[in-house]
């Protein structure tokens, strides 16, 4: 299948966009995707996942406005694009951000490479959560085949998982 | 050494490529998407400097490319080594990129992120890219001031990148699961460990030539080891499956479609993209199988030298019919 816009490359991003009901189809290479705003590495599931939950309230006002002190983005930008404007955002919205952290990546906190502990990466950070400890051997688990076991620790980060976000 | 695409690395049978890329941002700094012309050149400039520190203190010299004196067609050539990512290709006035004469690291500057490491060889090579970019990443750090949260990590404009900024994948080769229809159940598998599986040449769950991108998801809460060792024990039981797949597979059904992909390739005037990527992948599996006797590093090779792009690099801007002529002539000659 060519691009549909250029019609000199082979369509390699297939976007399917559902408007009120309707499903539209998007068949482009990838350079008139991106150019297109469409970015094969962009993950756009953390935007829908924020419109999903803030649209309403955003679209009816009944979230103020609290703007980065730094880059003035607004959190509504950030629902919208799934991009934050600048490292203090992390900050500014750090409250609201906590619950999709936790759904993106299972946990808010950081536990790989430190800055300025330079060669840390592959060796294990002092302080291992409990969390960490038991995907290590989640992963062992998986790496002997041993299913039945990996399930039961997934099940135990899960709860604890949980148990964090209470 | 040579390009990546040119070899054939460990698990070459199924595995093509390995790619690992760190992102990193500066502290200070607005984001990529809200940065101005003189900040961009703020961040162009320190990572340049950073990097000419490094050389003094001993650290092989990178070349550094202005993206100004880069065509589109070269531009896009870049995307089909995938040496930068087609965002960057498309959004690159006034942007540098760091590159290794081998061309196996480049650093974006000002793509999603203000530093984008990454660092591409063939084959699975999970832990020798990791262990180039990490060195890169502390070099950078000795020189930049990260911006870097106790809790949450490395900062990224996206928070899917958020904590080590670490995303690693494989490119491989899975016709005969492709085949099998397995694929869909495998990609529920993998997300349950945090990966995801999908097409590379071409979205979702079909890819024209069988070949697919397993790579991590998570960033936050996983340390760079677990992520890569994750990566690496799901990536190979995908491959044993592929291969006890491909060794139960009806022998002469699969000889002969690889045969007639062989003799369709050795023999045609006028070759389509699409053509092509359906043959090539069929020639990639009769080479790993010793079905057919020719040089294991060609597939892969000409997979990405008939991109339509790194033809005209090769031969000239011409028209996509010639193109397809051109292609055919390649190919043919290649396969003598
Ligand atoms: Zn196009
Ligand atoms: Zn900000």
């Amino acid at each position: 299948m060519l691009c549909e816009k250029c019609h000199k490359n082979t369509a390699t991003t297939h976007i399917k966009t559902v408007i009120n009901g309707v499903v539209t189809e998007k068949n482009l290479c990838g350079f008139c995707a991106a150019a297109e705003g469409y970015s094969q590495f962009a993950n756009n599931s953390f935007a829908s996942m924020l419109a999903s939950m803030f649209g309403n309230e955003l679209a009816t006002g009944t979230i103020k406005e609290t703007r980065c002190s730094c880059c003035g983005t607004a959190f509504s930008d950030i629902a919208e694009t799934g991009k934050m404007g600048c490292s203090e955002c992390y900050a500014t919205f750090k409250d609201r951000l906590l619950p999709y952290l936790r759904r993106l990546h299972g946990t808010t906190e950081h536990t790989g490479k430190r800055l300025n502990s330079v060669g840390a990466g592959l060796v294990a950070v002092s302080e291992e959560s409990k969390i960490e400890q038991l995907r290590t051997q989640l992963l062992e688990a998986i790496k002997a085949e041993e299913f039945e076991k990996a399930a039961v620790l997934r099940d135990e980060i899960k709860s604890l998982e949980e148990g964090e976000q209470k | 050494m040579s390009q990546w695409y040119k070899e054939l690395g460990a698990e070459g049978d199924v595995t093509v490529s390995t790619r690992v890329r760190i992102a990193r941002n500066i502290k200070g700094l607005p984001f990529p998407s809200r940065i101005n012309k003189e900040q961009l050149k703020a961040v162009n400039d320190e990572v340049k400097n950073a990097l000419d520190c490094a050389v003094s203190e001993g650290f092989e010299k990178l070349n550094v490319i202005d993206m100004n004196s880069i065509s589109d067609e070269e531009a896009c050539a870049m995307v089909e080594r995938h040496i930068i990512s087609p965002d960057f290709a498309a959004n690159r006035k006034d942007k540098i990129l760091i590159i290794s004469s081998d061309e196996s690291v480049s650093i974006m500057v000002c793509e999603e992120d203000h530093i984008r490491i990454q660092v591409i060889k063939s084959g699975l090579a999970l832990d020798e890219a990791y262990a180039t970019a990490d060195r890169i990443d502390d070099i950078l750090s000795n020189h930049i001031t990260f911006a870097y949260d106790d809790q949450f990590g490395y900062l990224t404009q996206c928070p899917t990148n958020l904590g080590t900024g670490l995303r690693a994948s494989l490119m491989l080769h899975l016709p005969i699961i492709e085949g099998n229809g397995a694929l869909a159940s495998i990609a529920e598998t993998v997300s349950k460990f945090g990966l995801t599986i999908r097409g590379m040449y071409g979205e979702g769950t079909k890819s024209s030539a069988s070949l697919y991108q397993l790579s991590n998801q998570i960033t936050l809460g996983i340390s760079e080891k677990n992520a890569l060792e994750n990566l690496q024990s799901i990536a190979m039981q995908i491959i044993a499956k592929e291969r006890e797949d491909r060794a139960l597979a009806n022998k002469i059904l699969l000889e002969d479609s690889v045969m007639r992909a062989y003799g369709t390739l050795k023999y045609q005037l006028i070759l389509s993209s699409e053509e092509f990527m359906q043959h090539i992948s069929k020639i990639k599996l009769g080479c790993a199988l010793g079905v057919i006797d020719i040089d294991p590093t060609l597939p892969t090779k000409l997979l990405v030298e008939c991109q339509p792009y790194m033809l005209q690099k090769t031969y000239g801007i011409m028209t996509p019919d010639d193109r397809d002529i051109c292609r055919a002539k390649l190919v043919r000659e290649q396969l003598e």
